[in-house]
């Protein structure tokens, strides 16, 4: 796009925001609606976690997707401490727990329990207003030192994908303590002593009144804003971490460690949202840990729009999207013009704006190549060619290991376990194709899939759908019935068409970017598409008629080389078989595109998109055919699932679930095949997780706490996840022999650089 | 008619300058240099051309106008680049990093890559890359085991594996010594041999003279002369603004890079 055309679409943006402003002003029934208490409460929320947001990435670079979550942990750390006098500990590794385990392994009932740490450290029956919110706010202290110096430091140096995956492990962590140690139910907070709810409200001009606490988080954003900006503006301590965004050693040149900056950046942002946090929980009277975490997606769109660095527009921006919340579904039930599905409004409009705002500020401020001194500092994970013993052997001989289990030995919950291991495979092999190949993130990989999912559904159960056509009599088909397996492939390329109008932003914007757009966008689908009960199918799913083979119990069992397979219990064994296959054949896809000449042309655009295109890569073909082929992975995904089960639930496709499987399939290996056969061992309900929960009696909660503490510590320590640990291992064994061999049979007059060079091939990158 | 051409071509930074209506030529078969004092625009120069700063101006390269074509698709059309930091692909191999360059992507390709990913492929040109720049004996090592000069001359060599019409090149000579300067200039004038045309911007004075067959220098992004390598030397402008500070600019350019 032309320089003067983006011109113009600014003006354009520009105007529509203040016709809407007018509009709200003029129309005092809309401005009630707008400004009322919870809906500043609400938008203040969302303005500290976006100036936390932005004070973390000017200290510390760090785009901190978890800031929603460190909000409600804190505002549930004083909460509890109001209402039970409670400070309540995440799970601590119990020393103890692997002793239980093998004991559990022998015996199936709970009796056998040795001491565990303490879950809390109890202060009395409830406590006061100040003692309480003191502790919180040293709470929120030391976690941001937690997460400073366990964290984000040893990462200072890390691409941008590990640090956003690392703050995504943060996201996945906090919530599920919580859930552990409470409920996923609201938790409701206790008013603080200095508001009288049944005061009258506070009168303002334009005929709004709001309550006294409403105004009181209003004035202390305000206040942040104001301070924030002063000390970043007047103090040296500002002028030092402004400097040391550009340059490291700006910093030390003004006599300050740019660790020192980072680490008290984290300090004042957990802070400032940890206290903010807990006043606009106190005003809405209650936490709901399974809405909370979401209101990331906002706070980041006024990041964006403050572009990460101005505190004033970020917090009138955030303020803005959080207020808007309340009007949308006021306008949603009052206003006839609002578009509708099915008779009922269309639902999550809240949602889709902060997408729509994500998306143009993007697109009008990003650039199509980095430019010169922008290229991201550390590498990515290593992505190996598979080897060709892999390709010929590794693979033929595990599909059939796989087979013969699931047909022969498995019982009905392994069984089940398994085909969630084989579709989880799937979701991380479409992750492997973006993340591992081109260097793209995606965090809607469930919404491709459910997308595919729910499409399948209709296809199955009510197509042909046929419309009239008009001035005729004659009706046009617009979705024809298809036969079995086709519909996995219309989902797969629906998914994709999706997938690639989502990469169009990725055009212009790279990494941290991304990942902010598809969050946005998964969280925008999970409302608007997912949540309509056209789509949906109601509280029982949205049903899908799927082959007799697949999903059928049968008691007669299957005669395979003259052997009972089968027990005549769901999940049919063929279920399993059904998976598997897909697998393969996407297994040995994802493998081929390593190793032909596409894969090498991702590879290069992922590790430097300049060269890439000036040895001829279409950079910008190159991302969207990664998204087309990962969003149709996942697509192809989302219809085995749909297979699979037999109906279509919304809770296997929400934000939450494309994050877990992100998790997952980084913690398997992000680069490679093996790396997401690996992570489809762990994701959640598969092999490994089974094994926990049946077998040594771990608690299902556990598996998004050891998911995003496992998250967090790849990211660190070990990039290239369980694959990479394996081959590393594998190649420090063969320098090992060689060295060997070497000793027992020296070659006649050894080069004395031989030795060292064997070492580097061997122990390789 | 020219092989590239330029017509008051500028490039802007903010309020800045840093080329400023430069008009310059190659001719096909030669092997053209530009030189200029450190930060005179010369990298600029290479990036405006092949597509990595917006210019202005126009822009002429085998009788097309490119000045808006995105930088693959400049470099599809046969206008390849070095790069002074190298820019390697790290994670492939150094036969890998030149077949990106070499091969071509259709649609149909990538579903062949699907099915049969080492199927037989036309390699004559990365064989020809690997062979005039003489590192076949590297080919299957990655960028980080090898030494930066080996790299320099993988750099090289994975533009040369394009088979370019023009390649330019960003300072190659930069680090190297005397002995092994003299050998790059033979590498260079036998790539103008096997055919290509060679646009070369560099700090050694001496590389300069002695193998391009015309010169253009810049200062502060304007070109103040051009002309044969005797007819450079002697020019009063030239040795006023470089030639009688070329010590110094040497070795601030090694020292910094």
């Amino acid at each position: 796009m032309k320089g003067s055309a983006i011109k113009y679409v600014r003006w354009g943006i520009a105007a529509v925001g203040l016709l809407l402003l007018l509009w709200i002003v003029i129309d005092s029934d809309t401005r009630a609606q707008f400004v009322t208490g919870s809906g500043i409460a609400q938008g203040a929320l969302v303005a500290a976690i976006a100036l936390g947001v932005v004070l973390t990435y000017r200290g510390s670079g760090v785009v901190n997707f978890a800031n929603s979550a460190i909000a409600m942990y804190i505002a549930y750390v004083y909460a509890v401490l109001r209402k039970e006098g409670d400070l309540f500990l995440p799970p601590l590794p119990n020393p103890f727990a692997p002793i239980e385990g093998v004991v559990h392994w022998f015996q199936d009932t709970d009796t056998f329990d040795l001491p565990d740490w303490p879950t809390r450290i109890s202060f009395g029956p409830n406590m006061q207003f100040w003692p309480a919110m003191l502790i919180s706010l040293i709470f929120a202290i030391v976690l941001g030192l937690i997460l400073h110096f366990l964290i984000f430091r040893p990462l200072r140096s890390a691409p941008p994908l590990a640090k956003v995956v690392a703050s995504i492990g943060l996201f996945l962590y906090l919530p599920a303590v919580i859930i552990r140690r409470f409920t996923i139910q609201p938790y409701t907070v206790k008013p603080m002593p200095f508001f009288d709810n049944d005061a009258k409200p506070v009168k303002l001009p334009f005929g709004i009144n709001i309550g006294a606490d409403a105004l009181t988080i209003a004035v202390l954003v305000v206040i942040f804003t104001v301070l924030l900006w002063v000390v970043f503006q007047m103090t040296r301590f500002g002028l030092a971490t402004r400097a040391a965004s550009e340059n490291e050693k700006g910093a030390v040149v003004l006599g300050f460690s740019p660790e020192f900056l980072a680490g008290a950046n984290w300090v004042i942002s957990t802070l400032i949202t940890g206290l903010l946090g807990i006043f606009a929980a106190t005003i809405q009277k209650s936490i709901d840990p399974a809405v909370l975490p979401a209101l990331i997606v906002p706070a980041l769109t006024a990041a964006l729009v403050g572009s990460f660095t101005s505190f004033g527009l970020t917090a009138v921006a955030a303020f803005a999207l959080g207020m808007q919340f309340g009007l949308v579904k006021y306008l949603e039930i009052q206003h006839s013009w609002f578009p509708s599905s099915g008779g009922t409004p269309l639902p999550g409009g809240e949602r889709f704006i902060p997408l729509l705002v994500i998306v143009l500020v993007l697109y009008l401020s990003g650039k199509s190549l980095p430019t010169r001194g922008a290229i991201s500092a550390g590498r990515l994970p290593f992505s190996p060619t598979p080897p060709r013993w892999a390709i010929r052997y590794g693979g033929p001989a595990l599909a059939l290991v796989t087979a013969i289990l699931a047909l022969f030995v498995l019982t009905p919950p392994f069984r089940l376990a398994l085909s969630n291991t084989l579709i989880g495979v799937i979701i991380c092999l479409s992750l492997v194709v973006l993340t591992g190949y081109v260097g793209q993130i995606s965090l809607a990989q469930m919404s491709f899939a459910g997308i595919s999912a729910f499409l399948v559904s209709k296809l199955t159960m009510e197509a042909p759908i046929k419309i009239p056509l008009p001035f005729s009599t004659k009706m046009l088909t617009i979705i024809p019935e298809t036969p079995f397996p086709i519909p996995i492939i219309i989902g797969g390329i629906v998914a994709m068409l999706v997938g690639i109008i989502v990469a169009i932003p990725a055009l212009r914007v790279r990494g941290v970017n991304l990942a902010i757009v598809t969050l946005a966008f998964a969280v925008a689908v999970d409302k608007v598409v997912f949540a309509n009960k056209s789509v949906n199918g109601g509280f029982a799913g949205a049903k899908v008629e799927a082959p007799q083979l697949i999903v059928e119990p049968r008691d007669v069992s299957y005669k395979i080389l003259g052997m009972k397979a089968g027990d005549g219990l769901q999940p049919n064994p063929m279920t399993a078989i059904f998976c598997l296959i897909v697998v393969v054949i996407l297994a040995y896809a994802v493998a081929n595109l390593r190793r032909s000449a596409t894969g090498r042309r991702m590879l290069a655009t992922r590790s430097n998109e300049r060269a890439a295109a000036a040895a001829g890569v279409n950079v910008s073909g190159m991302k969207i055919l990664a998204f087309a082929v990962s969003a149709f992975i996942a697509g192809v995904g989302g219809a085995v699932i749909a297979y699979r089960s037999g109906s279509v639930t919304v809770d296997k496709f929400t934000y939450v679930q494309s994050l877990t499987f992100l998790a997952f399939a980084y913690i398997g290996g992000i680069t490679s095949v093996y790396g997401a056969i690996s992570g489809g061992f762990i994701v959640a309900g598969g092999l490994v997780f089974t094994f926990l929960e049946r077998i040594l009696h771990v608690p299902s909660e556990f598996t998004l706490i050891l998911g995003g503490i496992g998250l967090i510590f790849s990211a660190i320590m070990n990039p290239e996840g369980l694959a990479g640990a394996v081959r590393h291992t594998g190649a420090q064994l063969k320098a090992l022999i060689g060295i060997r061999k070497a000793q027992a049979a020296p070659p006649p007059g050894p080069p004395p650089a031989a030795e060292p060079e064997l070492a580097t091939t061997a122990g390789g990158h | 008619m020219a092989l590239l051409e330029t017509f008051g071509m500028s490039v802007t930074f903010g309020g800045l300058k840093a080329v400023n209506e430069v008009d310059f030529r190659v001719e096909e078969g030669q092997l053209v240099g530009l030189i200029g004092p450190n930060g005179a625009g010369k990298t600029t120069f290479i990036d405006g051309i092949t597509g990595f700063v917006p210019t202005t101006g126009r822009i002429m390269f085998d009788g097309n106008e490119i000045g808006a074509l995105p930088a693959h698709r400049r470099a599809k059309d046969g206008l390849g680049r070095t790069w002074q930091s190298l820019e390697l692909f790290d994670d492939l191999t150094i036969r890998e990093n030149l077949q990106v360059a070499a091969e071509k992507q259709t649609v149909g390709s990538f579903f062949a890559d699907l099915v049969a990913p080492r199927r037989k492929r036309d390699q004559s040109n990365v064989e020809f890359a690997l062979d005039v720049l003489g590192i076949g004996d590297l080919a299957d090592k990655m960028p980080n085991e090898i030494s930066q000069g080996q790299r320099k001359l993988v750099s090289a060599a994975r533009a040369l594996a394009a088979r370019p019409k023009l390649v330019c090149m960003d300072e190659p000579a930069a680090g190297l010594d005397t002995a092994e300067s003299t050998e790059l200039g033979q590498r260079l004038r036998s790539i103008i041999d096997a055919g290509m045309t060679i646009f070369l911007v560099d700090h050694d004075m001496g590389l300069v003279l002695n193998v391009c067959d015309y010169i253009y220098v810049i200062e502060f992004g304007v070109k103040i002369a051009e002309g044969t390598p005797d007819e450079v030397k002697r020019n009063p402008k030239v040795i006023e603004a470089y030639l009688g500070s070329s010590a110094e600019s040497d070795t601030a350019a090694e020292g910094g890079e």
